[in-house]
């Protein structure tokens, strides 16, 4: 393996998107605590606990969540995209980066910008929360799934689009339905049937509740969420590689 | 010969109601600078691209450095360097940087030294901080051969490296595709300025409609299809042609000019030229055109396009 191409790719991601930060870095997290305060005191403040947990701190994980899945989806797709635009998909191309490279060093980057974002939302809403355990374990365990899916699937939407508009059609028609359906903002167990059992068949209900779990250390439920995130993850990147060994809409 | 860099067999490429390479079988030797020439949409970046991975050859067989594409496609990549002939730059970094994420891409540690050499050679040492977006479109295009080439290929494919370049730069890169191959480098060329080829190449692939015509070595072909054009005019009037050599030749309507085309199996240009004097023909002014390849090019196209022709009447 070309261990110091993928390094090379992980690190130009990074710098990329430490280039322009206030795009990358800072808009997100105005965005998630802005969130954070109208959802949490102005609607929560009606509803104390979900769960046995006060609202305000119920939808923390919720929103890191929220920056870490739309980061770490915008930052592969959205490279990727520009570099096929931009003609420099070719040097990836015509380098020694076979599709286990090029995955490794988009992903990674990817995953990188997505769970600073998510981190620097916890650290805001911790201002607001105040401090409480944590199961850190699997806080990162899910952080890092989370990201993953999504780095995957954001390469993918950036291999399959030719617009600059179909970047988009992922995170608006799914990404945004699901996430707003996916217990972020309540508790999916107080749902209704057959709503209850409908919403585990998302896959962000599992990564909201495992990040929850992980981050308010509350008890692990079954392991049913995990398994069903695995096979995705593990699905997602055997399609990228195969797009990426064809050469899927990046050779003619 | 020694082992051949690069093979072609029976390559195709068919894309949906074009056939941009029509069964393509070349080998390019190590060290040869070879120039493939055709026209405009002849299948030449097409070949480049088949033999870079940049192109799904629809069937045939690609070796380069030894080794079937089909069988490890990323392997013999560390050895090879393209300038495409679309310019391409990424504007968040500056040339020294792009040069440094090249070098790791091709899974090399970073080579201050390398990069420095490279920008110099290219003449973009004064602007090897500023952002690439801010870098002229001739900078722009040699920081492309600089990219193909930092990580010190053996097989370099320059597609069109000079289009844009000024007259005082092309000239060195002249010098310096030169120098590489006596470092052992191959290099495969495209280009539409004749000139460069001529100057270049130690043989020649003219391609069109996907099927190479000719592969012959520079000199050779020269000889075989070049023309000299020998070109008379007279202080007055002249009569008739003397018998003898001359009459290979053409005396214009006035009788003031004369003409020659001196190629393989005809008189020489000199026996004719001497032929007019020992006529005491009042010669004025003479000029002699030398064989170029542009000529060969487009004889070989015209003659190909009349077989096509006459096959199509078939
Ligand atoms: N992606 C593609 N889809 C369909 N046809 C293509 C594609 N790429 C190239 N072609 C066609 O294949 C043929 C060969 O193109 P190619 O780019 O190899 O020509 P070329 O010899 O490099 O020409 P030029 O001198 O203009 O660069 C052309 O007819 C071109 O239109
Ligand atoms: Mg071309």
């Amino acid at each position: 393996m070309n261990v110091v191409g993928v390094r090379t790719l992980f690190r130009k991601e990074i710098r990329r998107f430490f280039r322009v930060p206030g795009q990358t870095i800072l808009q997100p997290l105005v965005t998630t605590t802005l969130y954070f305060v109208v959802f949490g005191y102005t609607l929560g403040g009606r509803q104390a606990e979900v769960d046995g947990v006060p609202y305000l701190q119920f939808i923390v994980p919720g929103l890191v969540f929220l920056g870490l899945a739309n980061n770490a989806f915008l930052n592969s797709s959205s490279s990727l995209f520009i570099m096929k635009i931009q003609g420099t998909m070719v040097d990836l191309l015509v380098a020694p980066m076979g599709p286990l490279e090029l995955l490794l060093g988009f992903t990674a980057g990817a995953m990188a910008r997505g769970i600073l974002v998510g981190l620097l939302t916890w650290a805001v809403a911790l201002a607001f929360t105040g401090l409480h355990a944590v199961d850190v374990a699997r806080t990162v365990l899910f952080l890092m799934l989370s990201s993953y899916v999504f780095s995957v699937l954001g390469l993918l939407a950036g291999l399959w689009a030719e617009k600059f508009e179909q970047v988009n059609v992922f995170p608006t028609f799914l990404m945004l339905p699901l996430t707003f359906l996916g217990g972020v903002f309540y508790s999916v167990a107080s749902l209704p049937e057959p709503l209850r059992t409908v919403s585990l068949f998302n896959p962000i209900v599992h990564m909201v509740d495992g990040l929850r779990g992980g981050m308010l250390d509350r008890p692990a439920g079954s392991p049913t969420g995990l398994v069903l995130l695995l096979a995705l993850a593990a699905g997602s990147t055997a399609w990228a590689w195969r797009l990426l060994k064809v050469g899927y809409k990046l050779k003619s | 010969m020694a082992a051949p860099v690069l093979v072609l067999e029976q390559v195709v490429k068919q894309y949906p109601g074009l056939r941009a390479l029509d069964g393509v079988s070349l080998a390019i030797a190590p060290g040869e600078i070879f120039a493939l020439l055709g026209p405009n949409g002849a299948g030449k970046t097409t070949l480049i691209g088949a033999a870079c991975g940049l192109v799904r050859k629809t069937s045939g067989r690609v070796s380069v450095l030894g080794v079937d594409l089909d069988v490890d496609p990323v392997r013999p990549r560390y050895d090879v360097g393209l300038v495409p002939q679309e310019i391409n730059f990424d504007p968040f970094f500056t040339a020294r940087e792009t040069l440094e994420i090249q070098l790791g891409y091709f899974g090399r540690s970073k080579d201050a030294a390398r990069v420095d050499e490279l920008l110099a050679a290219l003449s973009l040492s004064a602007k090897a901080d500023v952002p690439t977006r801010a870098l002229s479109g001739g900078m722009k295009r040699r920081l492309l051969i600089a990219k193909a080439l930092v990580h010190r290929p053996r097989l370099v494919f320059l597609d069109e490296p000079t289009a844009g370049v000024d007259v005082e730069l092309r000239r060195d890169l002249w010098g310096y595709v030169r120098r590489l191959r006596a470092q052992g480098t191959t290099v495969v060329l495209t280009t539409h300025y004749l000139e460069e080829a001529e100057e270049l190449a130690d043989r020649v692939g003219i391609i069109d409609h996907g099927r190479l015509l000719v592969v012959e070595e520079k000199g050779a072909l020269m000889q075989r299809l070049g023309e000299r054009h020998l070109e008379v005019k007279f202080r007055e009037p002249v009569a008739a042609l003397p018998a003898g050599p001359a009459t290979a030749g053409t005396l214009s309507a006035d009788g003031r000019g004369f003409s020659f085309h001196e190629r393989r199996g005809t008189a020489q240009a000199a026996e004719v030229l001497a032929g007019l004097f020992a006529a005491g023909l009042p010669v004025g002014d003479v000029t002699m055109a030398p064989a170029s390849l542009e000529d060969v090019l487009l004889r070989v196209l015209a003659s190909e396009r009349e077989a096509q022709a006459a096959g199509g009447a078939r």
